[in-house]
């Protein structure tokens, strides 16, 4: 699903925020991408939905070579993937309704199947009855679920989460991580980037260790 | 479709969220076209003087008295056939002073006391084009070199002065307008800009998304069209009252120069250009306000 070869990222002379990352995360699996702040955990993945270009190396993800995508084929691609970040992304004057269905309006899906498949996601992450809130009336872990909604709507075939629990306290993380296994578990690729070890050690799935942007080890976690 | 309409509504709510800024810009936009408007406005007035002018169109050919009847006929014939003409008249001495007397009332007794002063004439009317094409010129010089000819009177010079004062007025009038609706142009380009800083989040979460160029261009284009279109309306409305409120006193005004029925506003085709350029215009403006945010 992804594979990287000698990837990396540099700002000015010799400044690497990611340097020389070869990985391959397989379909279907999950992967958490952990290390300090300043490992390169969100550079991956900024890299990977194509907010940055990669200064070196090669980024495959479905097939797709990120390094060589026009404008246009940066956009479709991102349709294609859905990502959950730690401060939620939503848009303060849309509804949890609209922020959920305009992912799929940008798709040019007609407005029953919005509507329905809005719902049901919506439904998904619990929070069908609070369709026509805004996102300021939710507390942080329901504008998190609305989040990962948002990213599920037009179902992906990966998705990329960067500190989701940060601003969650342990409950909430759990539960919002329980939503990130439960659509791992449907096929789809997750790789969600955290620090949080024991949020890690309870999925028990596979981490990879980033520090000063480079790879430092691989580990297969139990899958619980 | 379902990019125009999502484009068209963002639009409109960032219009309401801009308000003040957004009426700003309408009314530059409108002064604007209020100047290019009110341009056509006078210059298709005077084009269309002028054209009642010319048509009108004269030329008197003045005769030696001892001119015989028929060279003087021959030269009628002649002036008859020829194709810029529309119709000819004799006018004998007597039918001259007739007409003076009947023009002139209160100088009845000069013309009673004094021998007859007028000479025999031939009025020639020319078609309306005669004038413009320069054959109106060629005849009058032509019929000045005929021996039993006096005079020939044809002053139409100032008609065509008229007409390259009216081509300079709209020349000025375009420049102006040109001028005053690029400064508009930058008005409703810098509104848009503020409108797209303050959804700055938004377009970053559309771009997340992988919404395509019409979903985050789109509003801002639709806000540079509608402020364009509105000022545009505006001012042709603007212009229509200020029209309608001095129409009377400007006909009479102008009724002293000629026959002067009444003075028309803009032609529907005109005035629909002139909005439709405010739709083109706000448009550009927003598709280059919004560069950079794809």
């Amino acid at each position: 699903m992804i594979e990287t070869h000698g990837l990396g990222k540099a700002y000015g002379r010799g400044l690497y925020a990611l340097r020389d990352l070869t990985l391959t995360v397989e379909r279907g699996e999950f992967v958490f991408l952990t290390g300090p702040s300043g490992a390169g955990k969100s550079t991956l993945l900024r890299l990977l939905l194509l907010q940055e270009r990669p200064t070196e190396g090669v980024a495959i993800v479905n097939g797709r070579n990120l390094v060589r995508m026009s404008h246009r084929e940066v956009q479709a691609y991102r349709r294609s993937v859905g990502f959950v970040f730690q401060d939620f992304k939503l848009v303060p004057s849309k509804t949890v309704f609209e922020n959920v269905s305009f992912a799929l309006r940008v798709l040019g899906t007609n407005i029953e199947q919005q509507r329905r498949r809005t719902y049901q996601v919506l439904k998904w992450v619990g929070l069908q009855h609070r369709l026509q809130a805004y996102p300021l009336e939710l507390s942080g872990g329901e504008q998190q679920r609305v989040a990962i909604a948002r990213a599920l709507v037009n179902e992906p075939q990966l998705v990329l989460a960067d500190e989701p629990t940060g601003n969650l306290d342990p409950d909430l993380s759990l539960e919002i991580m329980n939503l990130f296994r439960d659509i791992n578990s449907s096929g789809t690729t997750v790789l969600v980037a955290t620090h949080d070890r024991e949020l890690i050690k309870w999925v028990g799935r596979r981490t990879v260790h980033l520090e000063n942007g480079r790879l430092l080890e691989a580990e297969a976690g139990a899958t619980t | 479709m379902n990019s125009i309409g999502y484009a068209v509504a963002e639009a409109l709510v960032s219009l309401r969220r801009s308000g003040r800024s957004a009426a700003i810009s309408i009314g530059t936009i409108a002064i604007a076209f209020l100047t290019l408007g009110g341009f056509l406005l006078v210059s298709a007035n005077l084009q269309s003087l002028v054209e009642r002018w010319a048509s009108s169109a004269e030329l008197s050919v003045y005769l030696r008295e001892d001119v015989n009847d028929t060279w003087r006929q021959a030269l009628v014939d002649e002036l008859s056939d020829h194709a810029a003409v529309a119709a000819v008249e004799y006018v004998s001495k007597a039918a001259a002073l007739e007409r003076f007397r009947g023009d002139f009332p209160e100088l009845a007794d000069v013309a009673a006391s004094a021998d007859n002063p007028f000479p025999p004439s031939i009025e020639v009317r020319l078609h309306t084009d005669a004038a413009s094409s320069g054959a109106a010129d060629a005849m009058a010089a032509g019929l000045t070199e005929r021996e039993g000819v006096v005079d020939v009177r044809y002053d139409r010079e100032w008609l065509s002065r008229l007409r390259a004062i009216i081509g300079a007025i709209r020349l000025v009038g375009a420049t102006a307008a040109a001028v005053l609706i690029l400064g508009a142009a930058f008005t409703v380009a810098a509104v848009v800009r503020l409108s797209l800083q303050a959804r700055r989040e938004e377009v970053d979460i559309m771009q997340l998304v992988g919404a395509p160029f019409s979903f985050i261009r789109g509003p801002s284009i639709a806000e540079g069209t509608i402020l364009g279109g509105l000022g545009a309306l505006f001012s042709l409305i603007v212009l229509w009252a200020l029209f309608a409120s001095t129409r009377e006193q400007l006909t009479a005004a102008v009724a002293q120069w000629g026959n002067v029925e009444t003075l028309r506003f803009l032609a529907v085709p005109d005035a629909l250009l002139l909005v439709g350029s405010g739709l083109a215009v706000g448009g550009l403006a927003g598709l280059v306000a919004s560069r950079g945010s794809r």
